[in-house]
């Protein structure tokens, strides 16, 4: 049976006894799960982090991180984790090893173990060229690449990212999430996430949680998720011949049905799944598929369903705009 | 918790050092404080020298420096004292500027989710800046010996002197860098902070004997004065400085009771100093 390595019950955050951000929300994630956590801006997403990885008091509720109280046990919790930030927090003065190496002491981890963990991380995040070059010379994406190093040079068994790869380019972007791939899958490494960049959270997450006025609103995998919000639309042009629309609705895993002229567009969870009794019941009809297509739901029109506006419609609030001017003059 | 402590100071002094926008500055500072109060305040140039005969003015320059700043060869030999202690002070004052950047630009949390100890974090602000301050004092002390009519040190004056009188401005720098320290945990922004700083550190330099003898203060102002720990801290180094071997100068339990009051002095900051930066870092 899977461990549960991070599980949230009833967990609530007040702050200054007024502001609700987070509201009696359970969860748990799957030792070497790559779980990921979408809302827009203020919905608890944060709040939520900051609880699990002991920066935030729990109002109400518990949290267990690898089986030790967040509460009662922070010092054990911080051991097993590692936190990549949303900012940009390595140090402009020091050079990218002087940053992983404090980031290794601040850890524990033994000088001789440090030095070889922090190349072979350098290494993994292509950043092994630039090692002894100060971090202000680096590039925004260098900078995410190292701190994702950082986050992991003593060995975390969970590593929290607060959106990984905001303001990276499309390239960049897709290299972190190989390497967030590789460390899953070649590690075991569980990974808990927030991301803007509702493709990352479809192709990397395992599961999804997304948040909304400090409420999960909803949970699964990113395919249980889409399949919620009506699932694929295949459409078939068919040759000349009898309507049988009645009978494609009467195939499993098929929600709906239409036709105009020739062409028919049927709704259904998942494409890959009703193809084959599709096209072998068009045969049995003796009619020909002149033209197939199909289109897969979006998570951003899973997103929209839950919680009425579309990611990217969000606005930053006052604070967050203020990290975001950092981040972007750093990023330069 | 030592080596975290240690880890953190040198991160911090290795990003000053290789900044020459911090340093430079700084020694600027010295050099012009002791040109321009040297100059400025400088009360024998009251004297009006065209009006007397020469030896009448250095007769009466020499009384002045005699009897109000304790027989110092010049005024910047008195002043000296006073101005790196000044020195310290602003560096105390302003080193929290980079705990508070720290905090804003989020480097602060990485720290608070690492498994190190509250006060390794605390440690360490409060050690960098006392690095960072005496490593100025030195310098500013070194200025004031090169510059013209600068520090004349008396014949007495030697390496145990040199040490005590930097062991006063070291405890001054620890027991300001405590509660600047905590102050700058404490600040959300750095505009917080340099008000509340001001607020604090310029009564207390004006309410000193950094470039003034005390007795020349009216009774309130020398009652504020005499527990002002800037106030004890460059009367003991310049018990030193201007008189040389205290046992010598028969100032010895001056001296020593001065550096009790500031050993008391550091005690009291670094507890109170910790029990406030404790709190700043809870979880929120």
């Amino acid at each position: 049976m899977t461990k549960k390595i991070i599980e949230a019950e009833n967990l609530t955050k007040v702050y200054k006894g007024k502001v609700k951000a987070v509201d009696n929300i359970s969860f748990s994630v799957d030792e070497g799960e790559i779980f990921g956590f979408l809302g827009p801006n203020g919905a608890g997403k944060t709040t939520t982090i900051k609880m699990l990885n002991t920066l935030a008091s729990i109002t109400g509720g518990r949290a267990v991180v690898d089986g030790k109280d967040v509460i009662r046990h922070p010092a054990a919790v911080r051991d097993v984790i590692g936190v990549v930030p949303q900012e940009l927090t390595a140090d402009d003065e020091l050079k990218g090893m002087e940053n992983i190496l404090l980031a290794a002491r601040l850890h524990h981890v033994p000088r001789g173990e440090a030095h070889k963990r922090a190349v072979e991380l350098l290494k993994l995040v292509d950043l092994e060229g630039s090692a002894e070059r100060r971090v202000k010379t680096y590039s925004g994406g260098m900078r995410r690449r190292l701190q994702l190093a950082i986050g992991l040079i003593h060995t975390p068994k969970i590593l929290f990212l607060d959106e990984p790869t905001l303001g990276l380019d499309v390239q960049t972007r897709t290299k972190m999430w190989e390497y967030m791939g590789r460390l899953n899958k070649e590690q075991g490494l569980t990974i808990f996430m927030t991301t803007h960049y509702l493709e990352e959270a479809d192709g990397l997450c395992d599961r999804i949680a997304i948040i909304d006025h400090g409420v999960i609103k909803v949970s699964g995998s990113p395919a249980q998720l889409k399949e919620k919000v009506g699932g694929d639309v295949l459409t078939l042009e068919l040759t000349d011949g009898p309507d049988i629309s009645d009978y494609l609705r009467g195939l499993p895993d098929v929600y709906s049905v239409a036709k105009h002229e020739h062409v028919y567009r049927i709704k259904l969870p998942r494409t890959e799944r009703a193809l084959p009794a599709i096209v072998e019941g068009v045969a049995k009809k003796g009619l020909e598929i002149k033209e197939i297509s199909f289109t897969k739901p979006t998570l951003d029109q899973v997103f929209l369903d839950i919680t009425g506006k579309s990611m990217r419609d969000e606005d930053s609030g006052e604070s967050e705009s203020w990290v975001q001017n950092m981040i972007t003059e750093r990023m330069k | 918790m030592f080596d975290e402590t240690l880890a953190l100071t040198n991160r911090a002094l290795k990003k000053w050092v290789r900044n020459p926008f911090t340093i430079i500055p700084g020694l600027a500072t010295s050099a012009f404080y002791l040109a321009l109060f040297g100059n400025s305040f400088n009360p024998t140039n009251l004297v009006p020298s065209s009006s007397l005969p020469a030896a009448a003015v250095s007769q009466i320059k020499s009384t002045i420096l005699g009897t109000t700043f304790g027989g110092a060869a010049t005024y910047i030999t008195y002043l000296t004292a006073g101005v790196i202690c000044l020195i310290i002070v602003f560096n105390m004052s302003f080193g929290g500027i980079d705990i508070v950047l720290d905090r804003q630009l989020g480097y602060f949390n990485t720290l608070l989710t690492s498994p190190i100890a509250r006060a390794s974090i605390y440690f360490s602000g409060v050690f960098q800046n006392l690095a960072k301050a005496m490593l100025l004092a030195v310098l500013t002390f070194v200025i004031a010996l090169l510059i013209p009519s600068g520090l004349e040190l008396p014949s007495s004056f030697g390496v145990l002197e040199l040490l005590g009188a930097f062991l006063a401005f070291a405890l001054l720098g620890l027991g300001l860098s405590c509660i600047f320290t905590s102050l700058a945990l404490a600040a959300r922004s750095i505009d917080s902070l340099i008000a509340v700083v001001n607020f604090i550190n310029l009564p207390l330099i004006f309410m000193s004997s950094s470039l003034f003898p005390s007795s020349s203060f009216p009774s309130w102002l020398k009652a504020i004065s005499d527990v002002n720990p800037i106030s004890k801290a460059d009367e003991a180094a310049r018990l030193l400085i201007v008189g040389g071997n205290p046992a010598a100068s028969g100032q010895l339990a001056a001296f020593t009771g001065d550096i009790l009051y500031l050993v008391g002095f550091v005690v009291a900051m670094g507890i109170l100093g910790y029990l406030a930066a404790a709190r700043t870092m809870r979880p929120e």
